[in-house]
């Protein structure tokens, strides 16, 4: 689900560069040409470029989705027959239902047309729309991913900045400790162990969280259902947050330390400014820079849903559809599921470009 | 100090968050006066509600309780018994069945007639969408009518002795002959129109569903007023469910889910023979259905002397007792287990193949596949060794352990085995229809009437020439085999059929294209002080969750406890929760606020 820790601020930064000599083209006649044209035509120009790229790539993803999960052995209509009892007319007709007696290329444009009409095909364990089932579950992951990126994304921009700023000190150390042990943690043990402990109750502890999903048989209406679905969210958001968070701490900091040996940081403080507002003003606006193409590329990964602590908590999200999918298998939802996420990253990273460009006028002028 | 009132919001916030969850779940959870109310957990979730295309076992078993069958397996014997059918007779040719259906009414008060089962199986039979979940069962209709509202005519091509153990449930038609496309029908709409013991009120996708029990079902109105079926992905955490009381009972747990609520004093756990036989197939020389030779399974396995020598060197006692922790009953038998008491085939005397490696010796030994310099034995052409394929599935423990021990064994025989380990999609098209394997592991949960699973042993079952699986479990093909399963198929004399289904299991033992390992038990738990009683199918030591029937829920009974009893013990847990809770973040907020001011007098220069 997430870059290994250690790769994590490089690869932001080969990122934000590669993306920057990508729109190259686009990007250099607005900084070569007259003053006067301006940044709001060559930001557009940009954004263009950007946009082209992102559509050639969904079509990649379109057509690498189709054949890749053709090459995937086994004929999928004996993997979902397997333990049924079934005839082989029944298989005809099976194959006939999924369009895998036609040819390949005739399948590949009926599987393109289909693509771009938001059709994904049919789950063959539900026998239901996939967007249709992708939609009900987009729901419950933004709600639990969503909140659990936000908290996560505060608690590591604000424990890193102050670990950068009380760089090597104990809070330094404990804190970016802290966060190194949890992001070693096996999610599934983790979701475990809290399930274990505030679900069911230990010693003196009451099993004051549910032990499963969203929602309970007799759930309340109305306001008190908000507060229902949010009891429920405590347990699986905080394991979510206790293991990603350390990702932003880490490239907060780094980024941030950076910064504070900057002269301007230097120059900033000898106009006597607090050091709160050298930090809040000056480095931390410049540090946050990284942090946004990060914290963009896991808005994209938002929609796969976080597979394993779903699945601990049985949360009806994306990422226990897929779970599920793969278990089945079913491959019309694992292939639906798939292209929803590359496209998602695929948006979300441009944007982080284009907002990039509009963030850090050192972008611009590169 | 504007941000130090907005630490303190964002502090009242974050506790006003924490107390209200407890608040309101006390609220919420409390059931109405006298309402006795059963909570199943089950780790897999509803694929459809429709009955004509649901295949996963919690959904079949929800509609084995919404709607009655022609047919329903005895309490005591399994042997069909009336469900909405009363009673039934067969033409002398046995290509006829005439059922006279009971008087009885829907859950809507619409009654209920020889129309709507006539209505449900004609669909099957002429719509290829409902054919999904039981088009075979239908396969050999030639039609069906009803004469009046009460009789019910079935005509068969061949016969059929499995009649009686007809898989469909019988649909209301005023509801359902309004459905256009049954492919597409979600059957959502609640409550739902019923005949069984229980009405499903609510669905909530991918969480729970809600029954109710039918006032006006015919057996009468069973004693616990609602059922939910609630779902969880992970069996630890129904586990931890269960102990806590968020949930009264888990059915079909596996040994590691089952072990770990050893010794919890409120919960019974329920360890019972089970439906399922584990089994090897030997690949026995593969071929198509047309006998085209198909695959590269090892040409000693071809042999019968091999296969036998091979069921001598299995130690069944042990393999039950290490790779399923004692959790089930070694096989003395084939591949149907002993649960089914009348079909039960067990070996005795010279007929059963104990496990004697020295035997296995002799008989390879005495085949004339002489031992090398390694102890690795060779055809008797002397061309190639018995070196051959165990294939088991990835990430499945037990089946490593499993290939562990018969390597092991197989060595001492003079077999060299290595272990192959697939994907399943690639297990089921080697082991089922491109024939890649010599040894393979497989297993079938069997139904109360056992014909399908032979029906997987079948010439036919084995894959057509364009290489298409068409369901064999074994490739086997023989002639005694085929005629004793024609026979048992129109045999409609019970005792008859029984003596040639066992005549069967013999063939297959002796043969040994399939040699049954172990029968895996039932497990399932529930808790004493939530269920005062359930009476199992069949009654003596059967299964709960998971049988060809309603039986068990049908008899359940709550016990005693008042239904609130789980919400009362958690408020008290609430209001301590929202104590620590409190506690924990007010001292977090202080340290906040006396850092911050330590931090602003500190910055002040």
């Amino acid at each position: 689900m997430t870059a290994p820790l250690g790769a994590a601020p490089g690869g932001v930064h080969g990122g934000v560069h590669g993306g920057v000599q990508d729109g190259g083209p686009a990007a250099g006649p607005a900084a070569g040409g007259p003053e006067r044209t301006g940044a709001g035509r060559g930001l557009l120009r940009y954004a263009l470029a950007k946009l082209g790229g992102a559509l050639l790539s969904v079509a990649m993803v379109v057509v690498a989705t189709f054949f890749l999960f053709r090459l995937i052995p086994g004929d999928p209509t004996v993997a979902y027959t397997r333990d049924v009892p079934v005839s082989p007319e029944q298989l005809a007709l099976l194959r006939r239902q999924m369009g895998l007696d036609r040819p390949l290329p005739e399948q590949f444009l009926d599987f393109v047309a289909r693509a771009l009409r938001g059709d994904l095909g049919t789950s063959y364990e539900y026998r239901r729309p996939v967007a249709e089932l992708i939609a009900e579950r987009l729901g419950p992951t933004l709600l639990l991913v969503g909140t659990g990126l936000a908290v996560a994304v505060t608690l590591g921009l604000w424990q890193g900045t102050r670990a950068a700023w009380n760089h090597g000190g104990r809070l330094d150390r404990f804190s970016t400790g802290v966060s190194l042990t949890l992001w070693s943690v096996p999610t599934f043990w983790l979701g475990l162990l809290l399930l274990m402990v505030f679900a069911a109750g230990v010693g003196p502890i009451p099993g004051f969280f549910p032990t499963r999903g969203m929602e309970d048989v007799d759930a309340p209406d109305g306001p008190l259902y908000a507060l229902h679905v949010a009891h429920h969210l405590v347990l699986p958001c905080l394991t979510l947050v206790a293991v990603v968070y350390a990702q932003y701490l880490v490239v907060m900091r780094s980024s941030l330390l950076e910064e504070i040996g900057q002269d301007y940081v230097t120059t900033a403080r000898a106009k006597g400014l607090r050091d709160a507002q050298v930090r809040r003003r000056h480095a931390v606006p410049n540090a946050l820079l990284p942090t946004v193409t990060l914290v963009f590329l896991h808005i994209g990964l938002v929609v796969q849903g976080a597979v394993t602590t779903e699945t601990v908590y049985s949360w009806p999200g994306l990422g226990l559809l897929f779970y599920e999918a793969i278990k089945g298998p079913d491959f019309a939802v694992m292939q639906g599921t798939f292209m929803v996420l590359c496209v998602a990253v695929i948006v979300m990273n441009t944007l982080a470009d284009v907002l990039y460009h509009v963030l850090d006028p050192r972008v611009r002028s590169a | 100090m504007t941000r130090l009132g907005a630490r303190l919001a964002a502090l009242g916030l974050a506790l006003a968050m924490a107390a209200l969850p407890a608040a309101q779940a006390q609220a919420a959870r409390e059931p109405e006066a006298g309402r006795r109310i059963v909570r199943l957990g089950a780790t897999q979730a509803i694929d459809s509600m429709n009955p004509f295309l649901a295949v996963r076992v919690v959904s079949t078993q929800i509609h084995r309780w919404m709607y009655g069958y022609l047919t329903v397996p005895d309490s005591k014997t399994l042997r069909p018994a009336p469900d909405l059918a009363e009673s039934w007779e067969t033409s002398d040719d046995g290509l006829t069945w005439t059922f006279k259906i009971r008087d009885t009414r829907w859950s809507d008060g619409t009654p209920l007639t020889a129309r709507d089962a006539a209505w449900t199986l004609n669909k099957i039979m002429t719509d290829d969408a409902a054919k999904t979940a039981n088009g075979p069962a239908v396969e050999n209709f030639e039609s069906v009518a009803a004469a009046d509202d009460r009789t019910l005519v079935i005509r068969t091509k061949k016969p059929q002795a499995s009649m009686l153990e007809l898989p469909v449930p019988i649909l209301p038609r005023h509801v359902w002959e309004k459905v256009g496309d049954i492919g597409a029908h979600e059957a959502e709409q609640y409550p739902a129109v019923a005949s069984g013991p229980y009405i499903a009120v609510e669905h909530v996708k991918n969480a729970y569903v809600k029954l109710k029990a039918n006032p006006s079902y015919w057996r009468g109105a069973p004693a616990v007023d609602e059922l939910h079926v609630v779902f969880y992905e992970n069996p630890e955490a129904a586990n931890v469910g269960l102990r806590k009381g968020d949930i009264d009972w888990i059915g079909r747990m596996d040994g590691a889910q089952f072990e770990a609520l050893a010794g919890d004093p409120a919960i019974v756990r329920w360890n019972t023979s089970g439906r399922r036989a584990v089994y090897l197939q030997l690949n026995p020389g593969a071929a198509t259905a047309g006998g085209e030779p198909i695959g590269d399974g090892h040409p000693a396995l071809k042999d019968v002397r091999v296969r036998r020598a091979i069921h001598h060197a299995i130690d069944k006692k042990t393999l039950a007792e290490q790779v399923q922790n004692g959790l089930a009953v070694p096989a003395d038998g084939s591949i149907v287990p002993p649960m089914y008491k009348e079909f039960f085939w067990r070996a005795e005397g010279d007929a059963a193949v104990s496990y004697d490696p020295a035997e296995a010796n002799r008989i390879l030994d005495e085949a004339g596949y002489r031992k090398g310099a390694d102890g690795v034995r060779t055809m008797p052409d002397g061309k190639r060794r018995l070196e051959m394929r165990f294939s088991i599935h990835t990430d499945a423990p037990a089946e490593d352990k499993l290939a562990q021990f018969l390597t092991g064994w197989l060595k001492e025989i003079g077999i060299a085995l290595t272990t192959r380990r697939l994907d399943s999609n690639k297990f089921t098209e080697e082991t089922g229809s491109t024939a890649l394997y010599d040894i393979a592991i497989s297993g079938w949960s069997v139904n109360p009437d056992p014909e399908e699973v032979f029906a997987t042993h079948l010439c036919s079952r084995r894959p057509t020439a364009s290489g298409e699986g068409g369901g064999t479990e074994s490739f086997y093909c023989d002639e005694e085999f085929e005629k004793l399963y024609q026979e048992q198929l129109s045999e409609l004399d019970r005792a008859e059929r029984v003596e040639i289904v066992k005549r069967m299991q013999e063939k297959l033992y002796t043969d040994a294209p399939v040699i049954a390992l172990y029968y895996p038990n039932n497990l399932e738990a529930y808790r004493k002080d939530r269920i005062a009683s359930i009476t199992p199918i069949p009654e003596d030591r059967g299964i709960l969750y998971g049988g060809s029937s309603y039986w068990p829920v049908y008899t359940l009974r709550a016990a005693a406890a008042p239904a609130g009893a789980g919400s009362g013990g958690m408020s008290t847990a609430a209001v301590a929760g929202i104590a620590a809770g409190a506690a924990v973040l007010l001292g977090a907020g202080g340290f906040l606020l006396a850092r911050r001011r330590r931090a602003t007098a500190d910055e002040r220069e």
